[in-house]
């Protein structure tokens, strides 16, 4: 079963690359939409790589992560909005 | 316990297929509001299914309420973050969010 988690955690990284090359050479709205979505994917992934080393310590990271993609998002889309 | 398992497979299956979709679906959609679209999939679905993945596998324990929480941060922050980007990548291009609605609008000739 740790296998599992192990390879849906691999698999959601793998899956990643699409959204990775639009972050590197798409415009900066279309890159901020990547980085949002590697943000939920990168939660998931951190999900999956604590359950498959069976280590309850390592599900705090993203709990945090979690809640910091949400300020970190608003405070790209309002830079975004008024700098960029 | 080999049904559990099974079950647990499934829905990471079900999950991973749901993310690389919707990678997918960032890649080759033409501009930004269409290639937004495709976040929501990866930041609501498939979490839930990853925290049912975990449920299964664990039961009722400390991690599946820790991912739970996350899941619950993922759930609140998708649909204010999708809006905060739209109404950003909006005023980029135009100025102003409600321009063509304001232009529109009768008697706004005259407001302006």
């Amino acid at each position: 079963m740790v296998l599992a988690f192990t390879a849906a955690a691999i698999a959601m990284l793998i899956a990643m690359i699409p959204a990775g090359i639009v972050l590197c050479r798409d415009d900066l709205p279309a890159a901020i939409v990547a980085y949002e979505f590697i943000g939920a994917v990168v939660v998931m992934v951190l999900v999956l790589l604590a359950q498959a080393f069976q280590r309850p310590a390592l599900f705090e990271l993203p709990v945090l992560f979690a809640l910091l993609l949400f300020g970190s998002g608003l405070v790209f889309v309002r830079a975004m909005e008024r700098w960029l | 316990m080999i049904v559990k398992d099974v079950f647990a497979d499934v829905l990471l299956g079900a999950a991973v297929l749901i993310v690389a979709s919707a990678s997918l679906g960032v890649l080759l959609m033409r501009d930004a509001y269409r290639k937004l679209h495709f976040v929501t999939p990866a930041a609501l679905v498939a979490p839930f299914l990853v925290a049912l993945a975990v449920l299964v596998q664990m039961g009722w324990y400390q991690n599946t309420g820790e991912t739970c929480l996350a899941l619950f941060f993922l759930v609140i922050a998708g649909p204010y973050l999708s809006h905060a980007t739209m109404r950003a990548i909006r005023v980029r291009e135009a100025g102003d969010w409600r321009q063509v609605a304001r232009a529109t609008r009768p008697g706004a000739e005259k407001e302006q």
